[in-house]
């Protein structure tokens, strides 16, 4: 798969220090939400498989500094020193993402697809909404989290590494945040699987 | 050695952010982009989310003058940015996305490095004076009163002055002390290229109460760095050119803001002799003070300081070390190194690298991004990238 192997040529440029090996092992206490392979089927909980290293270990630090808050994922980051977080990130890029099953609608679909290039979306999370970088992968992500963290990025209440989410929520009304989901949700069924 | 990320999948972390007045403002580092170079590849250099590992920060590449020699002084700060020296020899530095501050102390020849706050906002600044730690974030500054003596238990923050624009693009601070005691700070332009509000695109200053707050330069589009000579007493600033103007335009600038109240340029004119394509006005650059120094284009220099010290030859006292981070909207990359500026009267000043080797190639390892004096008068240089902060000695 394609973006398999970008994110493992990532994880293998990014971090020389970081051990996916070491991260499997180390992600065992994380499977009970997010799956063995990074795959979470639990509504509302994000997959980790196949998002960009830098992504993985930033939200980690976020955790981990109190700047992004959970209360499941608070305690267990409070617990990780930078090796772990390095080797988790490591692990979770180089797992294939599956998508999430989500009843979209066609044209709700259709009307994210415009937005998300209305908004520049690909701007950051490339083409495909696969991300890169610090930047998330969206492409078949759940599709409960998806619309949960928009709507918190629109009432400035969701952590924001830079701000730069928070400024480009705003202009959204809440049934285009809908639709983007709906977009969103849709791209791990037409590509992951 | 970290390798390296290529531009190509570069993001956005060390961008400015557009205001949300348009309804599909296009992520903040692309504003002002122009169409023929809306399918261009540049994009900032993304922030890696952890200090680099000592044996893979490669020191034996950064390259000075003869004599000169650099070590591995302290690693393992993510986002190492600003330093500046406590009473009893504490280093602070301040970081910017990482959201840290922290304390560098030396343990019989041993850093030891410790957070000392979290969480904080971009807290890019960090300034001292009388026991007392100032940090200065987007909207805030705080201070953390004899903190040298509560390094393993800092209390929290206490607000200094708190009614600062919230604007994140450019909304990181510089924070010193200025010779009047006064504490000055950016107020950043809240774009890449816009007509900013009377209240943004300057450098201000407030009583270390938080009384008596003004401007002291207008027209200046974001100064991470600023320092004062150390004989006249004039403010010396870096600025960050607007970006999107092509590989070898605008220049970035150094400036001399002789007196309170100049107007250096931003939105109307750039490098004080190109008017803004599209946000000249009517304006001509005849108007603004015009820079220094051309520091070159895209080179973003932060760091700005005069040598005092006595460790190195005669030549480099009140010489400026200019720190450049290095560029991320051209096409070749330039920066990336320590450049120094000899001020001559009557002439354009001497302007000559430093420090170099954090650019191999078209790969970074490593982004120098301010400097400080240590008492013996060698140099350190931090390195937000790497997340190290490296010392500079001269050995004959």
């Amino acid at each position: 798969m394609g973006a398999a192997a970008v994110a493992l040529l990532l994880a293998a440029a990014v971090a020389p220090a970081a051990d996916p090996e070491a991260g499997r092992r180390k992600a065992q206490v994380c499977a009970a939400c997010h799956g063995p392979d990074g795959n979470a089927t639990i509504p509302g909980t994000p997959s980790l498989a196949g998002q960009p290293v830098f992504f993985t270990h930033w939200q980690l630090i976020k955790y981990r500094d109190g700047r992004r808050k959970d209360p499941q994922m608070s305690p267990l980051a409070e617990k990780l020193d930078d090796a772990d977080m390095a080797d988790l990130a490591a692990f979770y890029a180089a797992q294939p993402a599956r998508g999430r099953p989500a009843a979209t609608d066609a044209a709700r679909v259709a009307a994210g697809r415009q937005l998300a290039e209305q908004h520049h979306c690909t701007s950051c999370h490339r083409p495909g909404l696969t991300g890169q970088q610090q930047a998330a992968r969206l492409a078949g992500q759940d599709f409960d989290y998806l619309l949960r963290l928009l709507r918190g990025f629109k009432a400035k209440t969701a952590s924001d590494l830079d701000g730069t989410m928070t400024v480009a929520t705003q202009p959204l009304q809440d049934d285009e945040i809908v639709s983007l989901v709906h977009f969103l949700a849709s791209l791990g069924t037409e590509t992951g699987r | 050695m970290r390798p390296v990320i290529g531009t190509l999948l570069a993001v956005t972390l060390a961008l400015v952010l557009a205001p949300p007045a348009s309804a599909q403002a296009p992520p903040p580092w692309k504003q002002g982009q122009p169409a023929d170079l809306a399918n261009s590849t540049l994009a900032p250099i993304a922030q890696p989310p952890g200090p680099a590992a000592a044996s893979e920060i490669p020191v034996d590449k950064i390259k000075v003058p003869r004599g000169f020699k650099v070590s591995l002084w302290a690693h393992g700060i993510n986002n190492a940015r600003a330093m500046v020296w406590g009473d009893n020899g504490t280093l602070f530095v301040s970081s910017r996305v990482a959201g840290n501050v922290y304390a560098v102390v030396d343990r019989n020849g041993r850093r030891e490095v410790k957070v000392i706050a979290k969480g904080l906002n971009l807290p890019n600044g960090v300034a001292f004076k009388d026991g007392t730690l100032y940090v200065a974030e987007v909207s805030r500054i705080t201070k953390m009163p004899g903190i040298e003596a509560k390094l393993d238990s800092p209390p929290a923050p206490e607000v200094v002055y708190d009614i600062l624009p919230r604007d994140l693009p450019h909304g990181w601070k510089y924070l010193a002390f200025g010779p009047d005691g006064k504490l000055y700070f950016n107020i950043g332009a809240p774009c890449n290229i816009c007509v900013p509000p009377d209240t943004h695109a300057n450098i201000s200053r407030v009583n270390p109460d938080g009384t008596g707050f003004e401007y002291v330069a207008h027209g200046v589009r974001n100064s991470v760095g600023f320092d004062w000579h150390p004989v006249t007493k004039e403010l010396y600033f870096a600025t960050h050119g607007r970006d999107w103007l092509g590989d070898d335009a605008p220049s970035d600038r150094l400036d001399v803001a002789a007196k309170k109240g100049l107007h250096f340029g931003f939105p109307y004119c750039h490098q004080g002799d190109i008017p803004d394509p599209d946000f000249a006005q009517g304006r001509s650059c005849g108007e603004f003070a015009p820079p220094l120094l051309k520091t070159g284009p895209h080179v973003a220099g932060n760091g700005v300081q005069f040598y005092t010290g006595s460790m190195f030859p005669p030549e480099y006292r009140n010489r400026i070390f200019l720190a450049q981070r290095g560029s991320w909207n051209r096409t070749e990359k330039v920066g990336f190194r320590v450049m120094m500026v000899t001020l001559r009267p009557r002439d354009v000043p001497k302007y000559e690298v430093f420090a170099e080797g954090w650019l191999q190639g078209d790969q970074i390892w490593g982004r120098p991004v301010y400097t400080q004096q240590m008492k013996d008068g060698s140099l350190l240089i931090a390195d937000d990238y790497a997340g190290a902060i490296y010392r500079v000695a001269y050995q004959p």
